[in-house]
């Protein structure tokens, strides 16, 4: 039987599931191996490269104005220019820019026609995230109620390949899930229920009675039985919150989402947060060890009105250099992306690791990546990879210049820090040289 | 039944065990074969019972209780009650006292059955029969059970309660979907070519254009319509399709499928979804071929599915209706099987299993309320305020009103609303709150409670539950019941709840509902495989159980729908309904009766003689018309066959008609092949089911298991002889002697229902005979005889009466009075035996019963 399905059909708890099923939860506090995490956050259309990159390499480095918002990471920070997406073949550079990003292999031919390239369809293999979260998933020790955790900051519905970044195979996109709301029900959605079906038991079984006193004492006896059976899920339900509370409290406290917020572009600041609150509050639940945040999609339109900004990203970012008044507006747009990388940090760094092991940055890495090096030429080199924590084994508080080495070897170099090396990821052709030297701590 | 070749018992299934009286007549007759006085004999002085008078009988009567009481009590107690120790099930049944004299004669006592015979046998069965075996439990009022909705309700109620925010679904005669071809990548009225209706949906275009006048290289196809869900349970759709597509299901807002991109590889595309029988599911799909600098693929497209219990299959035309139905809602939760040992569904028990699926059915209900209903709620009342959430109490309200089939009075709306509201500060949550409290409310659950219903509330709750297992969802439905028009004072009140009952069963919801009787008439369960021996019925394959159960549903549906509705064609229809398969399989009585080819309008699914007009356009014109576009019109005119509309090469056409061998459903090759061995026929099954379901008698299980002889120990004998051989003791006979008189007239008839002359190298014997409740007996020569005994006579009509009754109603008929009972069987006479108006009067008798103390 299928987990979910298992759990559906018992109705019991996250929090009673996981004493259940034997799943790694607060308490065993000596754990071995601290829990490594690595989260990818995907903003789309390129940057500014002047204000994003620090302009020396090594450990004395700059802190230029769109990642300023970093700064108070910088002993926990790395930044890796010279990558270069060199993969070709059919979809146009947006398309390949996300769809070959994590999974360094070309797109399937198909119908999807973008720019003046040639159409293609989703991804021939699997992306960079998905791989370690089946290597993790495939160890008891790593294992996790979902393995992974796919978030988007509005995401189109609209499934083709712009809109995806993830795959867990060859043409197998991962969508990832924009809704607050949707993503809590997933997370939280048994305890949620449990609790609504606990705090309206009261309530029904007044009704109950009431509806007895309307029928004959002979057909009084089935809704007799009826009471007795609401009776008994209600003394269920207390003897199940007190055995999870005792247990594991910490681990499975359900976090409060602001009501009513719509999915829309006005609200994109606050969709943000909450996905992030929900995203740390899974890591310390150990919902799952891998995560991604993609915030709406390549060629993606946020209009970021409460920057004043009211043009879409996506159509500024194809302005030209010249156009003072568009650059300055993409340096602010890009600058708010790193303010959302550094609230994710920050949130991690006050977060304990329920390990045990120091803080949940200490134990997560954050890839802040982008499809394009930069929006108004198209380029797939100097794509943007910033990283934050110390989920990898990477050496922290450096600045790279790789000098344009295919982005391959840094997807080998993420296994390696993960501590699962392999020969090759994606197209072999791409990954000559290994994982990238000099990265490693 | 296949694979009960080697299993014990299974020749008769339990009695179907109810509160009727007639059903609790019982069972005696084995019961004589098995226990008896040690003493029999003392002589009897009274003249034959043939020719009696009053003094005769009364003289014989007390020889009986004589006998009886020295000797037959001590086992069978002093009433017949039956005794504990002994032999514990009471001497009732159906039996006449000519066959209880036979039973005596041959069977008691058992030690010695020769002691007991010809006057003392006669006189025991004179007094048994007058004194207690005939009117077991007359005089016994049987209550009718107060009841939880059962599985079928729930997931009906909740269907409606869905559709009450909708519209509702109607009976559309069309067939196939609606499919609009464009000359461009997406949807473009000037660019549209053709409009037509597809059969089906299975294409393999290639690289050419799907119809003159459009690009190959670029074109657009839209699908749009509804597909019928013949049974509950779950389906698998498979799609297969090369280029970009989006299948939607269920609404609108539903994509079941989306390959929005076409990627070289992913072609096949699975789904499963729980369908409720009688519901129509909107479905559309965009097909489009996208122009390309690459090469394109060849375009194929393909909707299959895998039906409950069947194989997969491309969608057959009958299950594709082309218009569109409003969004409709399907219970994925599944729920325990309700209480079924009164031979229909009851809702009479409670547990923690049936507790869990109602909570899960609740917090599917209430997400997809939060996420559906209520946006659209709040576009429908966009210009009404919600301050102070003003415009969600209202939504909730009429959901609970809804549900609760009645309107709320203060404290109930403050329960089950205004409560909830306060505790949840976000409507996504309150939906779902009060979404789980009010379908786990008794309000909800149990349909028969009534707090603030009026009297003309209460009918149109009892017709929609009768009717369509469901509660009132309709506007006009709930209109009416809310302004008094069932008033029970109104002169006019039975005729006008006839009418909204005649209105009710002109409904996909009471289709559903007919279909699952008819199922458990004729013993076949919705979703069970039918295997057959492949050395003996190599041509028996898992595509031929398909058709003929398709054949079998579009028989009992013609014939139920027909405006005479008539019950004797179920015996005496000489055609069926084929398809190349069954033609292949069945032989000349499955030919197609004209070359199916020359009909290949694509939307018709051929309409047979009798007053049968589905499936045609309605405007009568073949369902096929060019688009406004008069370039591309000429084009059409100019008719080359290379672009003519697939047609369905499966579809049911009218087979060619055998009065002799064709006898109706009784003879359909689905109802007989259930009712036998994967290799052999079964007179045992076949006679049971005669018995029991089409003559409603009863029958008690057999003594002890048995495993039927094998028919290669026996290479010589025919099923027939076979079956003589081991039901032939006396003790047997006491059955068999009614069960195999039916079954052997079934024997032209193989294990596959294929008919037949010879077996074995001998010439079929299928004569057989039946002897009625009264005592006399009718000779068959063969299956026509029966068929046309079945048609008229009246115990089968009765029974069939009170089989109606207790599926609709799910309470025992007798539970309404013996005068309802006659009521209803005399209506049934009077109408010529119209099935649809006889349920049409079961509803009006439910619906207008006074309840107590209320009129």
């Amino acid at each position: 039987m299928k987990r979910r399905e298992f759990l559906r059909t018992t109705g019991i708890s996250s929090a009673a599931a996981s004493l259940v099923m034997g799943l790694p939860s607060l308490g065993s506090a000596a754990e071995a191996e601290r829990r490594r995490r690595i989260v990818f956050v995907f903003s789309p259309n390129g940057v500014i490269p002047k204000h994003f990159w620090p302009d020396q390499a090594g450990a004395e480095f700059d802190f230029k104005r769109i990642l300023k918002p970093l700064e108070p990471f910088r002993d926990q920070l790395l930044t890796a220019k010279g990558i270069n997406n060199q993969i070709r073949g059919d979809g146009d550079g947006h398309m390949r820019g996300i769809g070959c990003l994590l999974t360094g292999i070309e797109l399937f031919p198909g119908d999807i026609q973008g720019g003046s390239d040639t159409p293609a369809g989703w991804s021939m293999g699997i992306s960079v995230d998905q791989f370690i979260r089946n290597q993790l998933q495939a160890n008891p020790a790593t294992q996790t109620r979902f393995g992974s955790l796919e978030f988007g900051v509005m995401v189109p519905d609209r499934a083709d390949t712009w809109t995806r970044m993830s795959y867990a195979g060859p043409n197998q996109p991962v969508a990832p899930i924009s809704d607050p709301y949707a993503m809590f029900d997933k997370l939280y959605g048994q305890t949620k229920n449990r609790q609504m079906l606990s705090s309206v038991l009261d309530d029904l079984s007044g009704d109950l009675k009431h509806v007895a006193s309307l029928v004959s004492s002979e057909d009084r006896q089935l809704l007799n039985q009826h009471l007795d059976l609401v009776r008994k899920v209600e003394k269920d339900l207390q003897t199940e919150f007190a055995a999870a509370t005792k247990n594991d409290g910490a681990a499975h406290a359900v976090p409060k989402l602001q009501p009513n917020i719509e999915e829309q572009n006005d609200n994109m600041p606050e969709i943000t947060r909450m996905q992030i609150e929900l995203m740390v509050n899974s890591f310390v639940a150990d919902f799952a060890r891998v995560a991604s945040l993609q915030i709406t999609n390549s060629v993606g339109q946020p209009r970021m009105r409460w920057l004043d900004i009211p043009e879409g990203h996506h159509g500024l970012s194809h302005e030209p250099d010249s156009n003072e008044e568009a650059y300055e507006k993409l340096i602010k747009i890009n600058t708010w992306y790193a303010e959302q990388v550094a609230h994710l940090a920050k949130r991690m760094q006050e977060t304990p690791d329920p390990s045990g092991q120091g803080n949940l940055l200490d134990n997560t890495t954050i890839v802040w990546t982008n499809e394009l090096g930069k929006g108004n030429s198209h380029t797939r080199n100097d794509i943007p990879f910033v990283m934050v924590g110390g989920g990898l084994d990477f050496k922290m508080g450096i600045s790279h210049d790789f000098g344009g080495v295919s982005h391959n070897r840094l997807l080998l170099s993420f296994l390696e820090g993960f501590g699962m090396p392999q020969k090759s990821f994606g197209n072999p052709n791409f990954c000559g040289d290994g994982p990238l030297t000099g990265i490693m701590a | 039944m296949s694979s009960h070749q080697t299993h014990a018992c299974v020749l008769i299934k339990p009695p179907r065990h109810h509160g009727s009286v007639r059903r609790f007549r019982l069972l005696v007759l084995v019961a004589w074969c098995l226990l008896c006085c040690a003493v029999w004999g003392l002589p009897v002085q009274a003249d034959p019972p043939q020719a009696q008078s009053a003094e005769q009988q009364s003289v014989l009567l007390k020889q009986g209780a004589t006998l009886y009481t020295n000797q037959c009590a001590k086992c069978h107690g002093k009433t017949g009650q039956g005794n504990k120790e002994h032999y514990s099930d009471p001497l009732a049944g159906d039996t006449s006292i000519k066959e209880l004299t036979e039973i005596i004669e041959a069977t008691m006592p058992e030690s010695d059955p020769d002691q007991c015979i010809g006057d003392d046998a006669a006189a025991v069965a004179a007094y048994i029969y007058e004194s207690f075996y005939q009117n077991a439990d007359s005089g016994q009022v049987v209550r009718r059970s107060f009841s939880r909705l059962t599985g079928a309700q729930l997931q009906q109620s909740l269907a409606d309660l869905y559709q009450h925010f909708h519209s509702s679904a109607w009976i559309e005669e069309k067939r196939g979907l609606e499919a609009f071809y464009f000359n461009a990548g997406r949807w473009d009225n000037k660019k549209l070519t053709k409009k037509r209706i597809d059969p089906i949906l299975d294409f393999q275009f290639g690289k050419q254009a799907p119809i003159e006048g459009v690009d190959a290289k670029e074109f657009y196809i839209h699908w749009t319509g509804s597909v019928i869900a013949p049974q509950t349970g779950r389906y698998q759709f498979v799609v297969e399709s090369t280029c970009s597509m989006k299948l939607r299901f269920g609404s609108d807002e539903r994509t079941l499928i989306n390959n929005h991109v076409q990627s070289e590889g992913k072609t096949e595309f699975r789904r499963t979804l729980n369908l409720i029988a009688g519901r129509q599911y909107p479905i559309s799909i965009d097909f489009t071929q996208r122009k390309r600098k690459t090469e394109q693929p060849a375009a194929t497209f393909s909707l299959r599915w895998v039906p409950p219990g069947g194989i997969e299959h491309v969608i057959p035309s009958e299950s594709l209706i082309p218009n569109r139905m409003p969004p409709t809602f399907a219970l994925q939760t599944k729920l325990p099987p309700d209480d079924h040992s009164y031979g229909y569904d009851r809702g009479t028990r409670v547990d923690s299993q049936w507790d869990q699926a109602v909570t899960q059915s609740a917090l599917e209900f209430g997400a997809l309320a939060a996420k559906e209903l209520w946006p659209h709620y709040k576009r429908k009342n966009k210009d009404k305020p919600n301050e102070d959430r003003a415009l969600l109490k209202a939504f909730l309200t009429e959901l609970a009103q809804t549900a609760f089939r009645e309107p709320l009075s203060e404290p109930t709306r403050k329960r089950y609303i205004l409560d909830q509201l306060a505790q949840s500060p976000d409507d996504q949550m309150a939906i779902a709150r009060c979404c789980l409290l009010i379908i786990k409310s008794p309000r909800f659950l149990y349909p028969m409670v009534d707090d603030q219903s009026s009297l003309s509330q209460r009918v149109a709750k009892r017709l929609s539950l009768v009717l369509h297992d469901s509660l009132p969802s309709d506007s006009w439905l709930i209109g009416q019941a809310k302004n008094g028009h069932f008033d029970a004072t109104h002169k006019q009140f039975e005729n006008r709840v006839r009418q909204a009952a005649d209105r009710m069963t002109r409904d996909p919801r009471m289709a559903a509902k007919v279909n699952e009787m008819f199922y458990q008439w004729l013993d076949l369960e919705t979703s069970a495989e039918m295997v057959k021996s492949e050395k003996a019925y190599p041509e028996f394959d898992a595509h031929v159980a398909q058709d003929l159960k398709r054949s079998l549903d579009q028989a009992i549906n013609r014939i139920f729908w027909d405006p005479n509705s008539d019950y004797r064609q179920l015996f005496r229809r000489d055609w069926n309904w084929t398809t190349p398969a069954l033609a292949r399989v069945y032989g000349q009585n499955w030919q197609p009766i004209s070359d199916p080819s020359e009909s290949a309008n694509p939307s018709e699914t051929s309409s047979p003689s009798e007053s049968e007009t589905a499936d045609v356009d309605a405007s009568g014109q073949p369902a096929e018309s060019s688009a406004e576009s008069s370039a591309e019109s000429s084009a059409e005119s100019s008719g080359s066959h290379k672009y003519a509309t697939v047609p369905d090469p499966n579809r049911l056409v009218q087979s060619q008609s055998n009065p002799q061998q064709t006898l109706g459903v009784l003879t359909h090759p689905m109802v007989l092949a259930n009712l036998s061995y994967h290799d052999v026929s079964s007179p045992v099954h076949r006679g049971v089911f005669l018995i029991r379901h089409v003559l409603g008698r009863a029958l008690r299980p057999p003594n002890e298991a048995f495993t039927p002889f094998n028919p290669e120990l026996h290479p010589d004998l025919t099923t027939r002889e076979r079956v003589e051989l081991q039901t032939g003791e006396a003790k047997c006979q006491v059955c068999h002697t009614k069960i195999n008189g039916l079954g052997y007239t079934l024997e032209n008839y193989d294990a596959i229902g294929r008919f037949r002359t010879m077996e074995k190298s001998k010439a079929i014997n299928a004569t057989g005979n039946y002897t009625s409740t009264s005592g006399q007996t009718v000779e068959f020569k063969n299956a026509k005889d029966l068929a046309n005994f079945l048609a008229d006579n009246p115990e089968a009509h009765r029974a069939f009466v009170e089989r109606s009754f207790e599926h609709f109603v799910k309470q025992p008929l007798s539970s309404y009075g013996s005068d309802v009972e006659e009521r209803l069987v005399k209506h049934f006479q009077q109408t010529n035996f119209n099935m649809r108006q006889l349920i049409i009067e079961i509803a009006v008798v439910v619906a207008t019963e006074i309840p107590n103390g209320d009129s």
